[in-house]
C-alpha cells in the first residue's frame, strides 16, 4: 500500500513538473528578471481567490511564512518568506484586475502575476524584477529565487487543483 | 405551486432550516424571525420559484440572503471565542445558578458532551468569513451539493469549492489546535469541565470514550476526525435534543458576551 502512495505520488510530481516552465533569472547591468510559467487545471477564480487571501497564503504555500494585510489595489501587505525569515518585505499592491492580472512592488522591485484562460483551466505566470541604480552593488548579496519561485507555483497548482477536484 | 403546496413542503424541511439558522445567527429571537420571514416571502414571492432548482434548496437561498443581510453588519468573533466566554461566565455567577435551574427542571436540562461539541463548532466557526461559514454548513452540517449552494448563495461553483476547502482546512486547524477531545495538547477542555459541573457523579474519561472523534483521535487523520466532528452537528437539532435548553441559553450567553466583545475591540 505505501509503495502505490509512493508511486502514486511521484507520478502526481512528474505530471506536475511537466506542467511547469522552470524558473529562469535573465541579468543585465542594473536588474535581473526572474520568471517561471504553470499550467493549472482549475478555475480561474479558484487561482484567484488563492492569490487575493492573504491571511490564507502560508497555509498553502510553503515558500510563505506569513503575509498580512488586504490585498486591494493601493494597500500595502506584509511578507515574509522562507528566502529570508528574519526579512518583513513591505509591499505595494499597484494593480488589480480580477482573475487575470495583479502587480505588488516596492523600492527595489516589480512582481506581476498573470492569469491566462486555457481550454483546461489557466496558464499562471510569475514574473519579477528587481533593479536600480544600485542593482550592481548589491546583486551578490540577493539569494537564487528559483527554486523558490518553482516551488511557489507548484504549491499554487497543487492547492488550486485540489479545491477544484472537491465535490 | 400554490401557497399550501409551499406550507406543506416548508413543513418537511422547517426544522432543518431552523438549525441552520440558529447555527448561523446564535440567536434564538433572529432564528425565529428569520424563519418566518423567509416563509413570508417565499410565500408572496411563490411565481418566481421557476422549478429550476428544488424548492428546498429555494427557500434555504432566502432564507440564506434574509440571515447574510443581518450578518453582514456584525462582526465575525475570533477564534478563541470559547476562551472569552469562558472567563465571562466565571465571573457571572446568575449564569450558572440560571443554568443549574435549567438543568434541574427543564425536561430538556441535560448536560451531553456532543451537544456541548457542536454548540462549540457553532461558537468557534463564526470566525470564519460569512460566506466561507454559510457554505461549510450547507455542505457538511445540511448535506447540499456544491451546485445546489452556489444556487443558493448566488456564487459560482468554482468559489463555493474555494469557500469549502478554505473553511474545512481553517476550522480543522483551529480545532486541531484546541480541541482536547482530538489532540493531547489541546488547550480547550471546556467540555469536560462543564461535565464535571452539571454531572458530578459522571466520570468525564468514560463519558468522552463514547464520542466516536474522541475514541478515534489518534487512529484517524484530521480530515476523518472534522467528519466526525460534522457528523454530531448533523445528527442534533438543537432546538430539540434532550440538551436544547441548556445548550440555547449558554449560546444567548455567549452570543451577548460576544457582542460586547467585538463592540469593544472595535471602537
Amino acid at each position: 500500500m505505501r509503495t502505490l502512495s509512493f508511486i502514486l505520488l511521484l507520478m502526481n510530481l512528474t505530471t506536475a513538473n511537466a506542467q511547469l516552465t522552470s524558473a529562469k533569472t535573465v541579468k543585465r547591468g542594473f536588474h535581473q528578471v526572474t520568471s517561471v510559467a504553470i499550467e493549472i487545471s482549475a478555475d480561474p477564480a479558484i487561482v484567484w481567490a488563492l492569490l487575493t487571501n492573504a491571511s490564507d497564503f502560508s497555509r498553502w504555500n510553503s515558500t510563505i511564512v506569513s503575509l498580512e494585510g488586504d490585498i486591494e489595489v493601493g494597500e500595502k501587505i506584509r511578507l515574509k518568506s522562507t528566502l529570508d525569515e528574519k526579512r518583513t518585505f513591505k509591499i505595494k499592491v499597484k494593480a488589480l484586475t480580477p482573475e487575470q492580472a495583479m502587480t505588488w512592488g516596492d523600492g527595489q522591485g516589480t512582481r506581476w502575476f498573470r492569469i491566462t484562460e486555457t481550454e483546461k483551466g489557466v496558464h499562471f505566470e510569475m514574473e519579477e524584477k528587481i533593479g536600480g541604480l544600485m542593482y550592481p552593488m548589491y546583486k551578490k548579496y540577493l539569494p537564487p529565487f528559483e527554486e523558490n519561485f518553482n516551488q511557489w507555483v507548484l504549491d499554487l497548482k497543487r492547492e488550486a487543483e485540489k479545491i477544484s477536484s472537491t465535490n | 405551486m400554490t401557497g399550501e403546496d409551499l406550507a406543506h413542503a416548508f413543513e418537511g424541511f422547517r426544522d432543518q432550516l431552523k438549525s441552520y439558522l440558529l447555527r448561523m445567527t446564535a440567536s434564538v429571537e433572529d432564528t425565529e424571525d428569520l424563519l418566518q420571514e423567509t416563509f413570508v416571502k417565499a410565500y408572496n414571492g411563490l411565481s418566481g420559484f421557476k422549478g429550476d432548482a428544488s424548492l428546498k434548496t429555494w427557500v434555504f437561498a432566502i432564507a440564506s440572503n434574509l440571515a447574510r443581510d443581518l450578518l453582514r453588519a456584525q462582526k465575525r468573533w475570533p477564534e478563541h471565542v470559547t476562551d472569552i466566554c469562558k472567563e465571562a461566565a466565571m465571573n457571572n455567577q446568575a449564569f450558572f445558578q440560571e443554568a443549574m435551574q435549567i438543568r434541574h427542571t427543564s425536561p430538556q436540562g441535560n448536560f451531553e458532551i456532543k451537544e456541548h461539541i457542536a454548540f462549540c463548532f457553532t461558537c468557534v466557526s463564526r470566525s470564519l468569513p460569512l460566506e466561507q461559514q454559510l457554505t461549510l454548513f450547507l455542505k457538511e452540517v445540511y448535506d447540499f451539493r456544491v451546485k445546489e449552494i452556489a444556487t443558493i448563495l448566488d456564487q459560482t461553483e468554482a468559489m463555493i469549492k474555494y469557500y469549502l476547502h478554505t473553511a474545512r482546512k481553517k476550522m480543522i486547524q483551529v480545532f486541531d489546535h484546541r480541541c482536547s477531545l482530538i489532540n493531547k495538547e489541546g488547550v480547550c477542555h471546556q467540555c469536560t469541565e462543564l461535565n464535571g459541573i452539571f454531572n458530578p457523579k459522571q466520570k468525564a474519561q468514560e463519558e468522552v470514550v463514547k464520542i466516536q472523534m474522541a475514541r478515534d483521535a489518534e487512529s484517524k487523520s484530521k480530515e476523518e476526525l472534522f467528519d466526525l466532528r460534522m457528523k454530531i452537528l448533523q445528527e442534533l437539532d438543537p432546538f430539540q435534543s434532550p440538551a436544547a435548553a441548556l445548550q440555547l441559553h449558554h449560546l444567548e450567553h455567549n452570543r451577548k458576551v460576544m457582542q460586547g466583545y467585538v463592540k469593544k475591540n472595535s471602537s
